[in-house]
C-alpha cells in the first residue's frame, strides 16, 4: 500500500496549525496566544537585559565610571528608544506579559487537573468536563487583565491618564 | 428538491500528479448524514471515490474525515448541521492512502505502545482467577469515561502538537494510558509512567483542547491527559 | 534530567517570575504618579541620578531582581527548547539548539548579574 507521508507534515501546515486556531475553542486560542506571547516576551527580555547592561557601562565598564557613562549615554538611549512606534510596541509587550502570566497560572492549574471537572459517566448533553467554567473564566480574566495592563502601559509611556 | 453541494478531496498517489477537488450535487433527504451523501456519490455519480466506513452508526470509528475544516465522523454528522455546501477532506495528521482514506498504522502503533490492557503482577491469578475483581462505583467513574474511545482518530487529527511533532503519541494513546492507570485492577503504574515521561511524550501536551472538542463519544482526552500529568508529577 | 523534573522546574520558575516580577513592577512602575510617563519619572535623569537606579540601592530589591533574572532565564529558555523540539523534529537541531540556548542563558545571567551589581553600587 502506497501512502503519502507528505500530507502529515509541512512547515506551512505546521505554522498554520500553530498560529491560526480558527474554528476551535478558546483552549486552542490560549495555546496559540501563550506560545506567541512567550516568544515575543522572551525576545523583549533578551533585549531588556542587553540594553540595561549597555546603559550602565556596557563593555566600557572597566575603564569608564558607570554613573558618568550612564549620564552621557542617557540622551542617546532616549533618542533611540523614546519614539511613538517603540512605545506602542512596549504597550503590546505589557499586554503580552500580563496575558502570559495569568494564562500561565491557568495552565499550571489545569496541568495538575485543578479547575477541571472530575471524570464521570459520559453525558452527551454536556460539554467536555475539561472545558470547565472556572478554567475558561480564568482565560477571560487573563484577557481582561492584559487589557488593563495595556491601558496602564499606555499611560506609563504616553501619559494620558490624569493623576 | 433541495441539493447538497459536496466538494471532495480527490487524490490517488498511484496515478495523480497532485490532489484536486471534485464537486458533486446530491439530492437532500431528511436525516441525511455526510456519509449518506458520500455514499450517494459513490453509488450514483462517481464510483471511483474511495471512502472507508462500516457501521454507519458512530460505533466502529472508520469514517473519520475533515468536514468543513473540522475532523468529524461522517456517519455522525448531519448535513443540516454543517450546511448545504460541504467540503470533505481526509483526516489531517494521518498519512493519505487515497481520496478520503488515511493510514492508521502509526496511530495504532502508538496506541499499542501504551500497553492498553490490564497489567497484573499476579499473572497466574489473572489466567486462572479464583475470585471476581470488584470495583466500587467511585472507582469505576475514575476511568469509565475514557474507556468509551472507539479509536476513530479524530482527536489525533485535531491535535496541533501531532501536526508539528509526528512522534508525539497523541491524545488517543495518552488518554488510553490514563484509562488503565486509573483502573484499580491495574498494577502497571510505574511502567506506564516511564513510557510517557519523555521529551516527546506526555509533557508536550499544551491543553489546546481540540481533541476534546472533536471527540464524538465524549471521551474528553484533554481531561485524561491533564490527570495523567498530575499522576506523572506525583511519580 | 528527566522530562518530569524539567517541567517541574518550568512551573516553579513560572511561579518565581510571578512573585519577583510583581516586586519588579511595583518598585519600578508604580513609583510614578498616573499621567506621567516613565520617561518623566522612572527614567528621569537629574543630577546623574535615575529613579530606577535608586530602587536598587536597596540590597533586598537588588537580590529580588537577580532572582527574577534567574527564573526568567530558565523559564524563557526552556520555553524556547520546547518550541524548538516541536518545530524541528530533527535530533541534530535539537542537540545543537540545547548548546545555543545554554550559551544564551550563561550570557544573560552574567551580563544581567553585572548590571544588577553595578546598579546596586551606583544607585
Amino acid at each position: 500500500m502506497r501512502t503519502v507521508r507528505s500530507q502529515a507534515r509541512s512547515y506551512p501546515l505546521v505554522l498554520k496549525t500553530m498560529l491560526v486556531p480558527v474554528g476551535y475553542t478558546v483552549e486552542r486560542w490560549s495555546y496559540t496566544l501563550q506560545r506567541v506571547t512567550g516568544v515575543v516576551v522572551t525576545l523583549y527580555f533578551v533585549l531588556h537585559v542587553v540594553e540595561t547592561g549597555n546603559f550602565i557601562g556596557g563593555p566600557n565598564v572597566w575603564y569608564v565610571p558607570p554613573k558618568d557613562f550612564a549620564a552621557a549615554y542617557y540622551q542617546h538611549v532616549k533618542e533611540l528608544l523614546h519614539n511613538p512606534v517603540f512605545d506602542a510596541g512596549l504597550v503590546v509587550i505589557g499586554w503580552m506579559v500580563a496575558f502570559h502570566t495569568i494564562n500561565g497560572i491557568r495552565l499550571t492549574l489545569a496541568h495538575f487537573g485543578i479547575t477541571l471537572g472530575k471524570p464521570a459517566r459520559v453525558d452527551p448533553e454536556s460539554p467536555p468536563r475539561s472545558f470547565s467554567n472556572l478554567q475558561r473564566a480564568i482565560f477571560w480574566a487573563s484577557i481582561a487583565l492584559a487589557t488593563f495592563a495595556a491601558v496602564y502601559s499606555v499611560d506609563a509611556l504616553f501619559g494620558v491618564l490624569s493623576g | 428538491m433541495r441539493t447538497v453541494r459536496l466538494t471532495v478531496y480527490r487524490f490517488d498517489p498511484t496515478s495523480d500528479e497532485r490532489p484536486r477537488y471534485a464537486s458533486y450535487e446530491v439530492p437532500y433527504r431528511s436525516g441525511m448524514t455526510v456519509l449518506d451523501s458520500l455514499l450517494y456519490v459513490k453509488e450514483k455519480l462517481d464510483h471511483t471515490l474511495a471512502i472507508r466506513y462500516s457501521c454507519r452508526m458512530g460505533i466502529c470509528g472508520s469514517c473519520g474525515m475533515t468536514v468543513n475544516g473540522l475532523p468529524r465522523l461522517a456517519c455522525y454528522t448531519q448535513v443540516k448541521e454543517v450546511g448545504w455546501r460541504i467540503k470533505v477532506e481526509p483526516l489531517k495528521n494521518h498519512p493519505l492512502v487515497r481520496d478520503l482514506v488515511t493510514d492508521f498504522t502509526d496511530f495504532f502503533r502508538k496506541y499499542k505502545s501504551m500497553r492498553p490492557w490490564l497489567i497484573r503482577t499476579d499473572a497466574e491469578e489473572q489466567e486462572n482467577p479464583t475470585k471476581q475483581y470488584t470495583q466500587s462505583d467511585a472507582e469505576l467513574e475514575r476511568y469509565i469515561q475514557f474507556s468509551y474511545c472507539i479509536s476513530c482518530g479524530l482527536c489525533y487529527a485535531a491535535c496541533p502538537v501531532v501536526t508539528a511533532l509526528p512522534e508525539f503519541p497523541g491524545p488517543q494513546a495518552l488518554a488510553s494510558l490514563y484509562r488503565f492507570l486509573a483502573d484499580t485492577r491495574d498494577h502497571g503504574r510505574r511502567e506506564r509512567l516511564r513510557i510517557v515521561d519523555e521529551a516527546v511524550g506526555l509533557w508536550r501536551c499544551h491543553f489546546a483542547g481540540s481533541c476534546s472538542q472533536v471527540c464524538p463519544k465524549g471521551v474528553d482526552p484533554a481531561l485524561a491527559i491533564q490527570l495523567l500529568r498530575r499522576e506523572a508529577m506525583r511519580g | 534530567m528527566r522530562e518530569r523534573n524539567v517541567m517541574l522546574v518550568h512551573y516553579v520558575s513560572g511561579i518565581g517570575i510571578l512573585v519577583f516580577g510583581a516586586v519588579h513592577l511595583f518598585t519600578v512602575f508604580f513609583t510614578k504618579p498616573l499621567g506621567e510617563t516613565i520617561w518623566e519619572t522612572t527614567m528621569l535623569f537629574e543630577g546623574h541620578q535615575f529613579a530606577v537606579l535608586e530602587v536598587y540601592r536597596n540590597a533586598l530589591l537588588a537580590t529580588s531582581l537577580w532572582f527574577l533574572l534567574l527564573f526568567t532565564t530558565i523559564h524563557a529558555l526552556n520555553g524556547l527548547r520546547v518550541i524548538i523540539t516541536e518545530l524541528f523534529p530533527v535530533p541534530v537541531v535539537r542537540t545543537a539548539s540545547k548548546y545555543v540556548l545554554f550559551a544564551l542563558g550563561v550570557f544573560l545571567m552574567v551580563y544581567g548579574t553585572r548590571t544588577i551589581i553595578i546598579a546596586h553600587m551606583i544607585g
